[in-house]
């Protein structure tokens, strides 16, 4: 960014990640705030998919590549697939439990899990992992999920969402399980090391922790997302007792993660978008709303990705409280988003991915500066690109457009 | 009919089953079956109705057709064929099923050819079965290039002419139409479907 280079990386880093919070704090920051999200796909410039996934030092290489080439206030890079499910079945065990909450490449190997797939192993060697899911849990098991979800998913999800832990205490289950332990130390390592490669080039990592939605966590992991669509109509009261037996679960592994500083839980959502919001209201929301207000209670606001088209559930955002967290919007238009949630509710999104791909770099400056002369006058604003990703084929030069348009057009 | 295709999916396959063994005409099932989809599209353009009752709807469609395709007495002139599959690269495949269903329902022949399929594969399916319609489907940016990509190599083989082409998928939109060459997209099984009648000049 314009001056950027002229100052030296601790300041920048203070600058930048003061900028964010302010923002999620609905305080006016010196400008708009800019965050880079990647699973990946645009880090395929500098290396391949598999490298990215297997190889940590690949990895860190093509992070800090791209954060120093492309320096947006943060940089967010989640190598690793969805693995939550992990987490809340050691949410007994608080040291464990957020060092599996991803899965990287080598801990798919050791587990062998059927949720995920990844280059170089089920899918060509330059691509993006991939979490597909599954129907793990027959409809007539949400009783014992509900009675007890750490214990159901430990004997029964298990055996059958992972292929190593076929047969629990069998030897190859011991192993795999010790192997993802391995793993799992590997990564942690990784993260400090990758946290501090960006540090030097003055990019701050923001201190997240995570959560889940119930209804998400079975869509997921336990019933494939039309499984739990079709449940909810077949056998609402089920799926209700089963969301409400996921709150306290949930909540611990979020807070496992507040000793060490965290301040913001990520919360992606997926099944939002499908529903009505009589469903919504009804089966998805008040168990998210309960995690939200209680992970802000105690002192953790929230990061939600609202995926999707998320407009006819907008009002209900405001059931929560004031300056709870950042509303991370995809398919919303931001402005609508602003009319209803504006001065309650830091929002964040404003930039397609496929904007960057297609677009003259001219505009992605208009569309910048349009969206935020109407976007910028009243507070907590971050823009960013979808969570879905970035693809490598974006030119450089429009990414650069984007940098630059948010210097030029984001000072308040 | 129409109401009943909109109810509980085990109604309507026993209704169907029962319809069938009492001799009742298949393709009269299958205009019924044109009818709910373009009564849900309706409530679904009208905010009525949302992503889970396309899927609901969906799975009630691809159960009917199961039982009903098969047992077709007459062939029935199909409003078009169309290629489909989700792009090299990406597997997901719950938005392309849920398209699939709706064009079927709506009395498209749908020749499905899976997940991750590479450009030939697509090429080689133009060649032998003479499709009016591509439809490719991804839900990853990477299925972007591969649209692109796809685009290409029908043009390479010189069938892109003969064929309008349609992107679809949750994060499709009129940047990845031009991004990657494509006639038309739709980030929803029923702005697909509608599109793709609107191309064949069949009304919305």
């Amino acid at each position: 960014m314009v001056g950027a280079e002229l100052k030296h990386p601790e300041e920048l880093l203070k600058e930048r990640f003061r900028r964010v919070e302010r923002a999620a704090e609905l305080g006016e920051p010196d400008r708009v705030p800019l965050i880079i999200f990647t699973c990946g796909d645009v880090l395929r410039k500098y290396a391949t998919g598999y490298e990215l996934y297997f190889n940590y030092g690949k990895a860190r290489e093509a992070s800090v590549k791209f954060a120093t080439e492309y320096p947006a206030d943060v940089f967010l890079a989640a190598l690793a697939a969805e693995g939550f499910i992990f987490a809340l079945a050691f949410s007994d065990y608080l040291d464990i439990a957020p060092s599996i909450r991803f899965w990287t490449g080598p801990m798919h190997d050791a587990l062998g899990d059927k949720y995920t797939k990844w280059p170089g192993r089920e899918l060509p060697e330059d691509t993006v992992f991939q979490f597909l899911g599954g129907q793990f849990m027959d409809v007539k098991e949400y009783s014992k999920l509900s009675d007890d979800p750490v214990a159901f998913i430990n004997e029964s999800i298990f055996p059958r969402a992972c292929v190593n832990l076929e047969k629990a205490g069998s030897p190859k289950a011991n192993a795999a399980l010790i192997r993802l332990g391995f793993e799992a130390s590997k990564y942690l390592k990784f993260l400090g090391e990758s946290a501090a490669d960006l540090a030097r080039v003055g990019a701050p990592s923001l201190p997240l922790t995570f959560a889940y939605a119930p209804l998400d966590f079975i869509g997921d992991f336990l019933r494939y997302p039309t499984g739990a669509l079709l449940d909810v109509r077949r056998h609402p009261d089920e799926v209700n007792r089963a969301c409400e037996a996921l709150v306290k679960p949930i909540i611990k592994v979020a807070l496992s993660l507040k000793p060490a500083g965290a301040k913001y839980a990520f919360i992606p959502l997926h099944l939002n978008e499908y529903l009505s919001p009589k469903i919504y209201n009804e089966f998805y929301w008040p168990t998210l709303r309960k995690i939200i207000v209680d992970l802000y209670g105690q002192g953790i606001r929230s990061l939600v990705f609202f995926e999707g088209w998320h407009d006819p559930h907008l009002e209900t955002i405001l059931e929560l409280p004031k300056g709870w967290g950042i509303a991370y919007f995809e398919k919303t238009d931001v402005r609508k988003a602003k009319r209803i949630i504006g001065g309650h509710t830091c929002i964040m999104g404003g930039i397609s991915p496929s904007l960057l791909l297609e677009a003259t770099p001219e505009k992605i400056k208009e569309h910048v500066k349009d969206l935020l002369g109407e976007m910028k006058p009243g507070v907590g604003l971050i823009l960013s690109p979808g969570v879905a990703d970035i693809s490598k084929a974006v030119p450089p030069e429009n990414l650069r457009a984007l940098i630059e348009a948010v210097e030029e057009y984001g000072r308040y | 009919m129409t109401h009943l295709l909109i109810s509980m999916r085990e109604r309507v396959l026993s209704i169907v089953e029962g319809l069938l063994r009492e001799g009742k005409d298949p393709s009269e099932i299958l205009e019924a079956c044109r009818k709910a989809a373009a009564a849900i599209g309706e409530r679904f353009e009208r905010g009525e109705y949302f992503l889970s009752e396309l899927v609901f709807a969906s799975e009630i469609f691809s159960g009917v057709m199961r039982v009903v395709l098969p047992v077709l007495k007459r062939e029935v002139k199909p409003v078009g064929t169309i290629i489909l599959g989700t792009v090299q690269g990406d597997i997901h495949d719950i938005g392309k099923n849920i398209f699939k269903a709706f064009a079927e329902a709506a009395g498209f022949r749908v020749i499905d050819l899976g997940v991750d399929v590479p450009p030939e594969r697509f090429v080689e399916a133009v060649r032998d079965h003479n499709p009016d319609i591509v439809g490719m489907s991804g839900l990853l940016t990477i299925s972007y290039e591969s649209m692109k990509k796809t685009v290409d190599a029908l043009k390479e083989a010189g069938l892109r002419d003969r064929v309008k082409i349609i992107v679809g998928g949750g994060r499709v939109d009129g940047h990845v139409k031009r991004y990657s060459g494509a006639d038309e997209w739709a980030d929803n099984a029923v702005l697909g479907v509608r599109k793709c009648r609107e191309m064949l000049g069949l009304g919305g």
